[in-house]
């Protein structure tokens, strides 16, 4: 198997709730293009394409093939991954797979969302519709009074058990979520490829934003957010030819629990809140990397965070910190882009979320700060030599880990 | 990026689905037993738990689940959330008439939890542990809705 880096990243020059000037598959074109512009690489440098967007939240099964010219396709293998919330970071994984294999040199992983153009039916409905089998399955009627326990408003619903049940388990508070939220609004302000930005904001300020299911509130919750992301994948030999600075996945895992709000491999079954496949995925990551203490190794993190009490809930499971630690490290200040580990200094999914993109923005996210290539003020403040990249999402349960380094794995 | 304007052009695409799924073996028996006020759930013949609603699979032990037991209707709350909002139509989201509880009951001797509404307890009073009890629609349909809500035994 050989090593492969990340060369280079493109955006959309913005990402904010309407695109309305362009359609899908010209906003693609954008982040493509700046790719090719950061690189200065062209469409014949590119041996083969993968493709990654959220099943349906458009209507659209094959947004890859009516953008195959804009991506610049035509006659090169490409093919499209749907796996949820974490659709970029599983994309950013088969793109991994294709230069680690040896079978393709150089790689260009191309992820979108354009919310703005599916309407409740074809947004919302359209990804919890196909999936009202598997919830009435389980148990859970949608047409009766429990229908938002396992859906609620997207996964509002849901999460607001993770959340309660992590609040019980690590001594966090309410007023902490609304610390953390109040965090990324402020690095999100710093980024300019952010959506919610609030250089101003407060825990006090959340607070006020009303409860949407105890103990989310609406301040804690992602906005849906039209933009694209592109990241160019190479093997070693040819990094070495065409780039400056290379950000190497030297790590990278996913793990499935049970359906739904489940996590049946860890006993206490259906507590959203455990997350066990995020510790499993995280540690065969780690040891892949050759990470033995990620707490005294990683320099930073981008966690998937749909809802803010996910970032402090996932640090623990990433072995970023103890059990009971998180908010307490909040609290110290440690987790603010001047502090000891910074985690989403890009402001992170609760203040961008352009769904295809936002596990592949946390990778992009790490690898640019170990490139040194951060535009904007979210550049954190120490030298970033490993990093962890974190996706969440499919239903409830689907977890997927990557972690970046400064220099190849030693083999 | 071109300048925005106020108007683009925008065809709306109609489209209005109907689907039809099976419930499947497993919750058709569990419906069906809700007639006659019980609560079935399924054991694993290898680690012992017992799941509700049943499972056709132990995932830890990846053993088929085929011992079916009647489960008690008394439990505790094991989570809870107050929901402010409601989904309509599957889809949209609207302000709830007022706040409502939803639980995840750890029923006896089972090692699953279930969703449920939980009444006749204010938000304010909800806490980690209370003993609840299921109760029943007056007329039984063999429905999801026919086990109403649980409330505090």
């Amino acid at each position: 198997m050989r090593n492969v880096g990340i060369i280079g990243v493109g955006y959309t020059p913005v990402f904010v709730s309407k695109r309305r000037d362009v359609n899908i598959a010209e906003m693609i074109s954008e982040a493509v293009d700046a790719a090719f512009r950061n690189t200065g690489l062209g469409p014949e440098d590119i041996d083969a394409m993968v493709f990654g967007n959220m099943q349906t939240f458009e209507g659209l099964n094959l947004p890859h093939l009516w953008a195959s010219e804009h991506i610049r396709a035509l006659g090169k293998p490409i093919m499209r991954i749907a796996t949820g919330g974490t659709t970029g970071m599983s994309a950013l994984h088969a793109g991994y797979y294709h230069v680690a294999s040896g079978l393709h040199d150089v790689v260009m992983v191309i992820t979108y969302e354009k919310q703005s153009e599916g309407d409740s039916q074809v947004g919302l409905a359209g990804i919890i519709t196909p999936e009202i089998m598997t919830m009435l399955s389980l148990g859970i009627d949608l047409t009766g009074g429990t229908g938002m326990g396992g859906l609620g408003g997207g996964s509002a619903g849901g999460v607001s058990f993770q959340a309660n049940s992590y609040l019980n388990r690590s001594g966090a508070t309410i007023e902490h979520i609304d610390k953390m939220a109040a965090l990324e609004r402020r690095n999100a302000a710093l980024n300019p490829y952010a959506h919610l930005k609030d250089p101003d904001a407060t825990p006090e300020k959340i607070a006020q934003t009303p409860l949407i299911a105890y103990p989310i509130r609406f301040g804690h919750v992602c906005p849906t957010t039209d933009g694209a992301t592109v990241a160019i994948l190479a093997c070693e030999k040819k990094a070495a030819k065409l780039a400056d600075k290379v950000a190497w996945i030297n790590g990278l895992a996913n793990c499935a629990s049970d359906a739904t709000t489940g996590n049946l491999i860890e006993g206490l079954i259906t507590d959203p809140g455990e997350q066990r496949p995020c510790m499993i995925a995280a540690k065969k990551a780690y040891e892949m990397a050759g990470i033995e203490d990620p707490q005294k190794e990683i320099d930073m993190a981008e966690i998937y965070n749909g809802f803010a009490h996910q970032c402090l809930m996932f640090m623990d499971r990433l072995f970023l910190c103890g059990e009971r630690e998180a908010h307490v490290l909040l609290d110290k200040g440690e987790l603010e882009i001047t502090g000891r580990i910074p985690v989403n200094p890009s402001g992170g999914v609760v203040s961008t979320n352009a769904i295809g993109t936002s596990a592949l923005n946390r990778v992009t996210e790490c690898a640019l700060q170990i490139m040194d290539k951060i535009e904007g003020g979210h550049k954190v403040q120490k030298d970033v030599h490993n990093a962890v990249a974190h996706g969440w999402g499919g239903l409830m349960q689907y977890v997927t880990v990557t972690v970046l380094g400064d220099k190849p794995r030693k083999r | 990026m071109e300048e925005l304007r106020e108007t683009y052009i925008t065809p709306v695409v109609p489209l209005d689905f109907t689907y039809n799924y099976r419930v499947g073996q497993y919750m058709e028996r569990f419906l069906n037993s809700l007639k006659d006020k019980k609560l079935m759930g399924v054991k694993c013949p290898e680690c012992g738990k017992v799941f509700v609603p049943p499972r056709m699979f132990c995932g830890s032990c990846n053993q088929k689940l085929d011992e079916w037991v009647e489960v008690a209707q008394t439990g505790m709350l094991a989570n809870f959330t107050v929901g402010h909002v409601v989904l309509e139509k599957g889809a949209r989201l609207a302000k709830a008439e007022s706040p409502y509880v939803l639980g995840l009951i750890k029923l006896d001797d089972v090692d699953s939890l279930l969703l449920a509404r939980v009444e006749k307890v204010a938000p304010a009073d909800l806490k980690k542990g209370m003993r609840m009890k299921a109760v029943w629609k007056e007329e039984l349909a063999g429905d999801y809705s026919d086990l109403d809500h649980f409330e505090p035994a």
